[in-house]
């Protein structure tokens, strides 16, 4: 995407990424009545909307940190539509029987659209990706997690109290390990890589 | 895939490959289509790592929950203060229910008193031109409606619609019903542009008289042009 494509809003996007206080205060300020009122008005309350609005502002930030995310439409709209997608899933799970939704029949734009489902997308995989590294054994999830908290490898095998090399190799071996179990889980097809 | 082919992804990755072997893995990548998918799924996830890792991922995860609970915690304070009954607010309320209920009766039961704001009077600015007439306009204007009367019945001339109108407004409020009636009607008839304002004080008229049913029916005759058809419609729903 070009320079000149990005929006104004994408303010909201950096403040995000930058953990600027008064900017995600700004967001709830804005933009949480907005998601507050339709939850409430689809059989939620304000708790589940406050979890909605959280979730939703971490996806955000975990693309735009992990890919980068360069808005091209308002921020309002997108992230209300997230929103609103992410409460149909839940009502969804929450019962089979069919959802009936006051829902406004606008049409929403193309941009909007595209820019939602880019970050759907996105947090579809962030959530393969968990899943399965709740699922490596106990050593490599340790091992994974300290090489990327801690400053330099070298660190890692001192608190490890091993060397450097085999930090290094089990490092690469847990990462593998994991892209293995992504390819081999059912969702990755499904995400349609 | 082997053990030698993730620690080769690792050190690329690190940029820590001796340059023949990086241009011979980079080869690779153009021409292996299997070698490039893992490739890109091991460095994706190894980004995905970076991402749930980082610090900076756990501070804005502690900072937007300490946001989010402040804000939602304001606004159930805002909710909770007017749902939170104290036994004092029993009483307040119970004030409130008998006040509301005064007012929707007043309201229900229109009054003459809700509708006497009458419009001035300027006939004349200087008493010399005739001193009646100025002394009408005065009282009237300061609500002094005997004094009006009076002043208005020495006036020489009052064939103008425009003093008929108020002489016929003092009239009401002094209770002379039946002369004030009388100018009105004439006025009514006429076609000045005191016609349809003259229907609008027959019908106050008969208000203050405590006669609904009339005044509902000339309140029905106030065309949509006139200048008092809303608060014709007002009070006639009020009537209602």
């Amino acid at each position: 995407m070009s320079e000149k494509n990005l929006h104004p809003d994408q303010m909201y996007i950096d403040g995000l990424l930058q953990n600027n206080s008064s900017i995600i205060q700004s967001i709830y300020k804005k933009f949480a009545p907005k998601v507050k009122n339709y939850i409430r008005t689809n059989s939620g309350d304000d708790d589940q909307a406050q979890d909605i609005i959280q979730e939703v502002l971490i996806t955000i930030y975990n693309q735009a940190k992990t890919n980068g995310l360069q808005l091209s439409c308002p921020f309002d709209a997108y992230f209300f539509l997230l929103c609103k997608r992410r409460w149909l899933n839940e009502l969804k799970k929450a019962s089979n029987k069919e959802v009936t939704l006051m829902d406004e029949n606008v049409s929403i734009d193309e941009s909007v659209q595209e820019m939602a489902s880019q970050t759907e997308f996105f947090d579809d995989k962030q959530s393969l990706f968990d899943e399965m590294f709740q699922k490596l054994g106990e050593k490599c999830q340790e091992v994974l997690k300290l090489s990327f908290v801690t400053k330099t490898m070298e660190e890692v095998a001192e608190k490890l109290n091993v060397t450097y090399g085999y930090v290094r190799k089990k490092k690469s071996l847990c990462t593998g390990q994991l892209t293995e179990m992504i390819q081999q889980s059912p969702r990755f097809r499904s995400i349609n890589y | 895939m082997n053990e030698e082919v993730y620690i080769g992804f690792e050190s690329y990755l690190n940029n820590e490959m001796p340059t023949e072997e990086k241009i011979q893995f980079e080869n690779r990548l153009k021409t292996d289509s299997d070698f490039n998918k893992s490739f890109a799924l091991y460095k994706e996830t190894t980004q995905f790592l970076g991402t749930k890792f980082s610090k900076d991922t756990v501070d804005f995860k502690q900072n937007l929950q300490s946001i989010s609970k402040e804000y939602f915690a304001e606004k159930e304070q805002k909710e909770t203060k007017v749902i939170a009954f104290k036994p004092w607010y029993y009483a307040v309320a119970a004030i409130l229910v008998i006040a509301l209920g005064i007012f929707t009766f007043t309201k229900n039961d229109p009054q003459y008193g809700d509708y006497n704001q009458h419009e001035n009077a300027y006939f004349i600015e200087r008493s010399d031109e005739d001193v009646n007439l100025k002394n009408a306009q005065d009282f009237f204007n300061a609500k002094e409606y005997a004094n009006a009367v009076t002043a208005f019945e020495k006036v020489v001339d009052l064939n103008k619609p425009e003093l008929q109108y108020f002489y016929s407004i003092a009239l009401i409020e002094t209770n002379k019903y039946q002369k004030a009636e009388v100018i009105l009607e004439t006025i009514h008839q006429g076609t000045s542009s005191f016609k349809d304002k003259a229907v609008w004080y027959l019908a106050l008229s008969n208000l203050k008289q405590k006669k609904l049913e009339e005044c509902k029916m000339l309140l029905k005759q106030i065309p949509s042009d006139a200048e008092d058809y809303e608060k014709a419609q007002k009070l006639l729903k009020d009537l209602e």
